[in-house]
């Protein structure tokens, strides 16, 4: 079995990467850096005995997704696998965040993903049962004041793979929206889970857990996981309420959690 | 002139180590985990000892590639300094972490720091460590005793996580990996010690941590002892003539370490496996 897992050397790529691993699914793992790449492959074959391969490549640059296609094919790798990860965030409000940055969120979190989905799925083996990992966001079930731009994009996954669950559900593809709530993965996002204090201690989950749970639901063909029971809560209580209602919920408590940090700052990514 | 390294030296049990080891007359270098940090050690270092030799360098040791760096330029220095030679390797940085978190590498952070950065760096200066007819000390803990490694999961992957779960393994490693290095290298003269250095007022429970950690830690350091206490420990070890023969060590003395954690092989299993996970074949290269 061959998974493609796109920003796989950051923190949650890396956890899924560990998961896949584990259960002997050969990967071919792309992400910006070449060199965090090979240190995470090498890293990774000294733990398991499985084939990896890298290819790094700009998701947001058609040339670059292009060649990573061509190359799978050339090796002759089969695709029964996507698990999309990229996705980067920047931390400040819309009006005094640099334009190009909002866009940039635009470009990795939604153009860069519908070009890996598009080609994967191209490329996927046909003979065999093709799954998708779409990683959204816990985000992305409400409005989001001053992570609106984030949350819009993560939105735009969920439904996206939600429709397309439908749509390619009688070829044998089954697509899992993956929607957690902090993950503990970089000094940043740490200090993003302290400054939240107990709802962001009590939203916050296991890295490997999350890993090995989004497997289990993606293989068995499910649509959409919530990891933890707090943010399902939550994510049931948003449904009830108005959208309206919620984003001024949302604001207030995110004006909070945010106070004194910067602007501009690289928070997933 | 002896000279000694020591890994986390910029705050805590590791800094007051260099203090100690400059008190008696040694060349001290420092590895600091980041620029800024290593530099103001080194200036408080230097002001409290202005004719002293002392130096330092830093990197994430964490990262397999940045304990290569770091090995390479220690190697360098030793070179045209002191022909090669080292007296002392102190494998102190350590870290907490409140959740799984993997390196670059992959590794879980705990294990990677306490652990594995040690046996890498160690392995990389077992030259000059020969050379030096060196001791290697690492800082363990009490908390290494009543835990087992389960060397099916090292790394918290299949099982829930637990911050004091992964860190009592570590310091459980730190005990097997001297164990084992004495029983490889001891015919050499070379010598290792794991050390208790008891419960120390420092900070190592506040940085890249979170919520519970935070407080349970503030509560047990106002119970700590001054890391000048425990360093006086690292100073003995480093100085003693003869060399102290046994393994593990709590204020100055040969204390009782858990030896049910060191059934069914366990010291070569661990010493197996840490080889694999850095990359290693021959741990130390050849004899001189
Ligand atoms: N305090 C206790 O009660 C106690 C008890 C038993 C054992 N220990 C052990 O004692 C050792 C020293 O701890 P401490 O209490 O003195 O804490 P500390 O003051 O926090 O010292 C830790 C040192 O390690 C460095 N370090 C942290 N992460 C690093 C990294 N990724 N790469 C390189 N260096 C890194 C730190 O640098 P930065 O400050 O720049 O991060 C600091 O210099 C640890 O091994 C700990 O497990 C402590």
């Amino acid at each position: 079995m061959n998974a493609l897992i796109t920003g796989a050397s950051g923190g949650l790529g890396r956890a899924l990467a560990i998961e896949a691993a584990s259960r002997g699914i050969d990967l071919v793992l792309t992400d910006i850096d070449a060199q965090r790449l090979n240190i995470f492959r090498q890293g990774l074959l000294r733990q398991y005995a499985v084939r990896i391969e890298v290819f790094p490549c700009n998701l947001t640059n058609s040339a670059d997704v292009a060649d990573l296609f061509s190359w799978i094919q050339q090796q002759q790798i089969h695709l029964n696998m996507l698990c999309n990860v990229a996705g980067i965030d920047f931390e400040g409000d819309f009006l005094s965040m640099d334009c190009e940055q909002t866009i940039d969120i635009v470009r990795v979190n939604i153009e860069g993903s519908m070009r890996v989905l598009h080609g994967a799925l191209r490329h996927r083996d046909p003979r065999n049962r093709f799954t998708v990992i779409m990683v959204s966001s816990l985000a992305s079930l409400y409005p989001i004041p001053l992570k609106a731009t984030y949350a819009a994009s993560k939105r735009f996954l969920l439904d996206l793979s939600l429709s397309l669950a439908q749509e390619l559900g009688n070829q044998n593809v089954s697509i899992l929206s993956l929607c957690p709530g902090g993950l503990p993965t970089t000094p940043g996002a740490l200090q993003g889970i302290n400054a939240q204090g107990f709802w962001g201690r009590v939203t916050t989950n296991s890295l490997p857990a999350v890993a090995r749970n989004t497997f289990k639901r993606a293989l068995k063909g499910k649509h959409i996981y919530i990891p933890g029971v707090v943010n399902r809560v939550f994510s049931l209580c948003g449904n009830l309420i108005p959208r309206t209602l919620l984003a001024r919920l949302l604001y207030l408590r995110w004006s909070q959690a945010r106070q004194g940090r910067p602007v501009g700052e690289k928070l997933i990514g | 002139m002896q000279t000694a390294v020591i890994t986390g030296a910029t705050s805590g049990i590791g800094y007051a180590t260099a203090d100690a080891l400059l008190k008696k007359g040694f060349h001290v270098l420092i590895i600091g985990r980041t620029m800024h940090n290593t530099l103001q050690a080194l200036s408080s270092l230097r002001e409290a000892y202005p004719h002293a030799s002392i130096n330092g360098f830093y990197g994430d040791l964490m990262q397999q590639d940045e304990v290569h760096r770091v090995a390479d330029e220690i190697i360098a220095y030793l070179q045209t300094h002191t022909e090669g030679a080292l007296s002392v390797l102190i494998n102190n940085a350590g870290a907490v972490r409140t959740w799984y978190t993997t390196t670059l590498d992959g590794i879980e952070q705990q294990f990677a720091l306490n652990h594995l950065a040690g046996f890498l760096l160690t392995h990389r200066l077992m030259r000059s460590l020969r050379l030096g007819h060196g001791r290697m000390i690492l800082t363990s803990s009490a908390s290494h005793k009543h835990c087992r490694i389960r060397f099916d999961d090292i790394m918290y992957q299949r099982r829930r996580y637990s911050c004091l779960g992964a860190y009592k393994q570590t310091k459980l490693c730190n005990v097997l990996f001297a164990e084992e290095y004495n029983r490889r290298f001891a015919s050499e003269g070379l010598r290792a010690y794991a050390v208790d250095p008891g419960l120390v007022n420092t900070e190592i429970g506040f940085k890249q941590t979170g919520g519970l950690v935070k407080l349970v830690w503030a509560l047990r350091k106002a119970q700590g002892v001054p890391a000048e206490k425990s360093a006086r420990t690292f100073a003995m070890l480093a100085t003693a003539q003869p060399a102290e023969t046994n393994l593990y060590y709590y204020d100055c003395k040969p204390v009782a370490y858990d030896r049910h954690a060191f059934s069914g092989d366990a010291p070569q299993l661990l010493f197996d496996l840490s080889q694999r996970l850095c990359g290693i074949t021959t741990f130390g290269g050849e004899r001189l």
